[in-house]
């Protein structure tokens, strides 16, 4: 297993990752804004041969309004990787960009309320809380968890 | 420039503005309104054509940029405008001559100097665009982007000494230097020292990084970047205590082991590094040692626990393997053997671990312990991943039945694990049986249907066996429910990995116009990977994102070596053949001895078979249209009955066109 900060080259492989294991795809235009706009927030997990079984696509809110804040924008891990605590490194490295590079206070994201996985890595490993409910945030009317964690006091 | 009288002509730098805010329809009407009076007028025409063309009004779009272009030869907002018409249609090669036509009549705007430099950096006409930006930072000194394009384009023609040169320069321009760190400034700095590194020199780049520290937002790209040259510069001390901070920072980085490894000559750079490296047997025990050092300081570092057995031979291989072993079939971690199996190039490797999972299911067996001493009880789990372990061992070495064996065994220990039946459908596959290979991983779906993951797996191997209608209603379980042909959110949402199974599925089944139309849609997303670029050269630039950048455009420059466009262009090929050798396809048994006019019938026969289903199809898809109408009407979410949009799909394949740019080409 090797964890280290997605390249431009990750990519087509992060889509493909994200296409085998989530109802919510992007398009590689999406990819790209976010690995040219912070280069620093995303990672990828690599099996012995160099194959993508993980990733985190990150991004900075940067809402007038709001102080600058990161965004995990999709993680997924491959079903196959799991029990490796993958996803909590992967996390704890973005996050960490997110502090140091971009001097962010708070991390937000959204879980689907039925993913009880999901809310249990972010609430109970990671320290996430839930700060409110978003009603109908999914394309198919599924209301979201909005979660946050603070970077830095 | 024909000049318009005082009134018109602040009506059409009006219209000139509504272009650039996008208020096409007010612009379009100031345009008709300037033509009313003067209706040669060459700009307002083109201007009007542009118009249109915003309208999706191509053809008097046309029409009437090039009457424009007529009435006013010499006018850079006509060619200008021609350019920005040719551009939209992704005709860079003329949009760019437009461009320096254009030129020609006004040498310093600006706009047409962007526009044109950044089709010259799409087409990769770098001399071009080195030269346009050049123009550009001679005509804007003080701005940052004009300065940090030049080095990119010293940088891509092989120069990058040169771009080091521009940035310096530049930088002894800035007065004010921000007090706290800036991000833009600091990828600036951060792309200034990459460059350094690309010329080679890496003691200035390494006394650069002291320079700039201070003002850098990347601390690790800056620690990164230290090691790499204090390794290179051979000064192994520092690059150690450098890597050993690297660690510290990501404890799961596989170059960072890699860069500490060689800061102590324990990683031979010659040597396949996945396997021993072909250490000397001192420094494999130095590394061993290392590895344990490392274990204790990051025990939760996968990494520093997998790598060594990289490095380890004979009976320490064995120790330390039983050791990781043990751990993670008591943790239960599916991809263990995968994990494993890289080792196995080394066939004494693959021996001993043989030799351990058996004694592992044994002891298992008897003791409930993965040994006979009885000194931990393991998890009833233990012996389930055990099997499930040793079922893919003996796949890898294609010893089909004790593989099922042990997968059987599994499965009746835990019916209820979808991992079981995904390995039981992979051995299936690797026999031959994709049929039964297919049952297995819908078995495994079933269990899980909330799981994306193995409905899509379970889609491949439905492909694999060739049943394409059941792979499509699977998979469109997790697309979107709203559109017309849910199978076109895949397209959409460019998944290679279907479009490649599907087209090679068709093509076994000798669908040969179906499976081009799924392998050019895998060319359809590599050219829209290219053009996703094309917004990049402005973005970039001024977001300083510069290294970031520069991979883009090396990764664009060798898109189409990726394994998916191989594979499509592979199959793409194959079906060229196949309809070259056999234009008429299946028909080419039939029509065996039949006289020319004979055949001319059959084949009218066979259109007129052919235009009877396409119609037919038509009126399913309206009719399902309409249905999808009703139903949203009536707010139901009724999952819609999938129909296929082109019942043959064989317009490619049968395409005369096609047949002719072969033959061309030289098959006949």
């Amino acid at each position: 297993m090797n964890i280290r900060e997605a390249t431009l080259d990750d990519m087509i492989a992060m889509q493909n990752c994200n296409l085998h294991n989530l109802p919510e795809n992007y398009q590689m235009k999406y990819y790209f804004y976010h690995s040219l706009t912070w280069p620093q927030l995303s990672y990828v997990a690599e099996d012995e041969k160099g194959r993508i079984i993980g990733y985190v696509l990150a991004k900075l809110e940067e809402d007038p309004t709001a102080e600058p804040h990161g965004h995990i924008t999709s993680l997924s891990v491959m079903r196959t990787y799991r029990r490796l605590g993958v996803a909590e490194k992967l996390m704890t490295q973005s996050q960490n960009a997110m502090r140091d590079v971009f001097n962010c206070k708070y991390v937000s994201l959204h879980v689907r309320k039925s993913n009880r996985a999901a809310l249990q890595l972010y609430r109970d490993t990671l320290n996430f809380t839930v700060q409110d409910i978003e009603k109908k945030y999914y394309a198919d009317g599924e209301d979201a968890y909005a979660c946050r964690k603070v970077l830095r006091e | 420039m024909k000049e318009l009288p005082p009134k018109e002509a602040n009506l059409f730098r009006e219209i000139l503005e509504c272009y650039q805010s996008k208020q096409y329809k007010r612009g379009f009407k100031g345009a008709e309104q300037i033509l009313r009076k003067f209706p040669d007028h060459g700009e307002t025409l083109a201007m009007k054509g542009l118009f249109y063309n915003q309208m999706d009004k191509k053809e008097e779009a046309y029409e009437l940029v090039k009457k424009g272009l007529r009435q006013d030869l010499k006018s850079h907002i006509c060619w200008h405008v021609f350019g920005l018409l040719y551009r939209s249609d992704k005709n860079y090669e003329e949009a760019s001559k437009c461009y320096i036509n254009a030129l020609k009549y006004d040498k310093e705007n600006i706009q047409i100097l962007r526009d044109l430099s950044l089709l010259q950096m799409q087409m990769r006409n770098l001399e071009g665009y080195l030269d346009t930006r050049h123009q550009l930072l001679e005509l804007r000194p003080q701005n940052r982007q004009y300065w940090v394009t030049v080095a990119i384009a010293y940088q891509l023609l092989g120069k990058p000494e040169l771009g080091v040169k521009v940035l310096a320069t530049y930088e002894e321009t800035l007065k004010d230097l921000p007090t706290t760190p800036d991000y833009e400034h600091s990828e600036m700095l951060l792309y200034h020292n990459s460059l350094l590194e690309e010329a080679g020199q890496i003691q200035e780049a390494l006394e650069h990084l002291d320079a700039i520290e201070k003002q850098v937002c990347d601390h690790k790209a800056i620690k990164e970047n230290r090691a790499r040259y204090l390794l290179a510069l051979g000064h192994m001390e520092e690059a150690q205590e450098a890597y050993r901070a690297l660690l510290a920072i990501n404890p799961d980085n596989v170059a960072y082991f890699e860069g500490l490894q060689k800061s102590m000559n324990l990683l031979n750079s010659s040597g396949d590094n996945r396997n021993n490296g072909k250490l000397t047997e001192e420094q494999q025990s130095k590394v061993l040692d290392l590895f344990m050092s490392l274990q204790k300081e990051y025990p939760r570092s996968n990494a520093a626990k997998r790598l060594p057995l990289r490095y380890a031979t004979g009976e320490e291989f064995v120790k330390i393997t039983d050791k990781y072993l043990r751990n993670m079939l008591r943790k239960g971690v599916p991809s263990l053997f995968v994990n494993i199996k890289s080792l196995y190039a080394d066939k004494e490797k693959q021996k001993a671990v043989e030799k351990l999972a058996l004694g592992y299911l044994a002891a298992l067996e008897k003791s409930k312990g993965f040994d006979h001493s009885g000194s931990i009880i393991e998890p009833p789990t233990a012996l389930l991943w055990t099997l499930y372990f040793l079922a893919q061992h003996f796949d890898y070495k294609r010893d089909t039945n004790k593989a099922l064996e042990y997968i059987e065994q599994a499965i009746q220990h835990t019916p209820t694990l979808v991992e079981l039946y995904m390995i039981k459908g992979r051995i299936l596959k690797h026999a031959g049986e994709y049929i039964k290979a297919m049952d297995a991983l819908n078995e495994a779906r079933q269990l899980d249907l909330q799981d994306r993951f193995i409905n899509t797996k379970c889609t491949k191997y439905m492909l694999r066996a060739d049943k394409m209608a059941e792979a499509e209603k699977t998979i469109v379980m997790f697309t979107r429910a709203d559109i017309v042909n849910p199978l076109n959110d895949l397209v959409e949402m460019q998944a290679q990995w279907f479009a490649l199974a599907a087209g090679e599925s068709h093509l076994r089944q000798g669908q040969i116009g179906r499976a081009l139309r799924r392998f050019h849609q895998i060319e359809k997303h590599f050219n829209d990977y290219t053009e996703d670029q094309f917004d990049f050269h402005t973005y970039c630039p001024r977001k300083m994102t510069l290294r970031a950048y520069v991979s883009l455009v090396r990764l664009e420059d060798q898109l189409r070596s990726h394994p998916y466009y191989v594979r499509a262009a592979h199959g793409a090929i194959q079906c060229y053949l196949t309809i070259f050798d056999k234009p008429d396809g299946e028909d080419d048994e039939a029509m065996k001895g039949m006289t020319e006019a004979e055949k001319k019938k059959f084949r009218n026969k066979k259109r007129k078979a052919e235009l009877k289903a396409q119609q037919e199809a038509e009126d399913r898809k309206k009719a399902n249209a309409a249905a999808l109408e009703a139903s949203k009407k009536a707010g139901s979410n009724a999952a819609v009955a999938l129909v296929e949009e082109d019942t043959e799909g064989r317009p490619l394949g049968r395409n005369p066109k096609v047949l002719e740019a072969l033959a061309r080409s030289g098959w006949q």
